[in-house]
């Protein structure tokens, strides 16, 4: 019981401070600021649990996990478990481009959208449309590409991520090239 | 506590294994109405077993038994809940990333090498906006009449959610 208070009080923090983070930072590398709200939030947790009593002042024995270390890793797979999905949501929420087109058709009413307009949204005309303009940049400064000679190649960083990649679309089943 | 996780644990691990053969054999084209309706037989089952197995599992020594069952109980069923859809993230990681896309075909490309052009040729906006486009309709969330998409009820709850997410969140595309 205490692991479970504590790991929704940690991942309540996360949220309020990642989302006041997000409201100040400007370079682009968004993913540091969830990280950085992470592994803070896992230091309050595992600080709380080390200072705070098991009964946290109020919970009957009985409801009292017997062993500390279960109680603490069960606490802390909450947080991670939680910690991924809200990440992600966060990330599809505001880059996917399929909320891109549900948010503009939401702002369009009944004019509804064709699909070239859809194309337009991300880019299409420009030589480097959006899909790429956030990524490719990113890619290169993560050490997953290089840009030479006019093209992009593939690192050994870049490697190994399209190889566990492959590997996963082959497990579910999906198209490789898809 | 632990039974419970454990209890999960295991459920999930035979889940994923059986999902897994489904993606193989069947390829459903509503993937998560599959994982989902793969998914919620095994919730009973879960509450069955947690209920005719004793606290120690057989195996168990006493120092991680003695909460109160209850607890134990909702405990395990929200971990299991929750590496469900973290199966479901996982998947959408691996099937729906752009990012993970345009690695492969950069890791296909002879020489690992791809100039823009080849790039749009492959993964571009008007090969992937198609696709989106298509599974939003299959899914429910856009409704096509002639040459234009529409909102439906299910799309029109997600784009408040969108909206709302981009307002507080702030993230850009760029």
């Amino acid at each position: 019981m205490k692991g479970l208070a504590l790991a929704a009080l940690a991942f309540a923090l996360l949220v309020a401070g990642s989302v006041s983070a997000l409201h100040f930072h400007r370079g682009g590398k968004e993913f540091k600021v969830f990280l950085a709200a992470f592994a803070g939030s896992v230091g309050l947790y595992a600080g709380a649990f080390w200072l705070v009593p098991a009964d946290l002042g109020f919970v009957p024995v009985s409801w009292q996990e017997t062993s500390p270390v279960v109680d603490f890793w069960n606490g802390l797979l909450l947080l991670a478990l939680v910690f991924h999905g809200y990440w992600s949501f966060c990330y599809f929420a505001c880059v996917s481009p399929s909320m891109s087109v549900l948010v503009d058709l939401r702002e369009r009413g009944r004019e509804g959208m064709s699909p070239g307009e859809a194309l337009a949204m991300q880019g299409s005309d420009e030589p480097v449309n959006l899909i790429f303009q956030r990524r490719l940049p990113k890619l290169i400064r993560g050490g997953y590409v290089i840009e030479e000679a006019g093209a992009y190649r593939l690192l050994s960083r870049g490697g190994r991520v399209a190889a566990l990649g492959s590997f996963l679309k082959k497990l579910i089943n999906a198209q490789v090239g898809a | 506590m632990l039974k419970g996780l454990l209890l999960s644990g295991g459920l999930i691990a035979l889940w994923a294994v059986g999902q897994a053969i489904v993606f193989h054999v069947a390829a459903p084209r509503k993937v998560f109405s599959s994982m989902l309706r793969s998914f919620a037989p095994t919730v009973p089952i879960y509450l069955l077993l947690y209920y005719v197995t004793p606290a120690h599992l057989g195996f168990l020594p006493t120092g991680f038994v003695g909460m109160d069952w209850r607890l134990g109980l909702g405990n395990g069923l929200m971990v299991y809940v929750l590496l469900f859809l973290t199966a479901g993230l996982f998947y959408s990681h691996a099937d729906r990333s752009i990012t993970i896309r345009l690695l492969i075909e950069l890791a296909r490309a002879p020489q690992q090498r791809l100039t823009l052009a080849e790039m749009r040729a492959v993964c571009g906006v008007e090969v992937l906006m198609q696709d989106r486009l298509d599974i939003m309709v299959r899914n429910g969330f856009l409704a096509s009449r002639g040459d234009r998409f529409f909102l439906t009820p299910k799309g029109w709850i997600g784009s408040g959610v969108g909206r709302v997410a981009r307002r507080v969140l702030r993230i850009r595309a760029l």
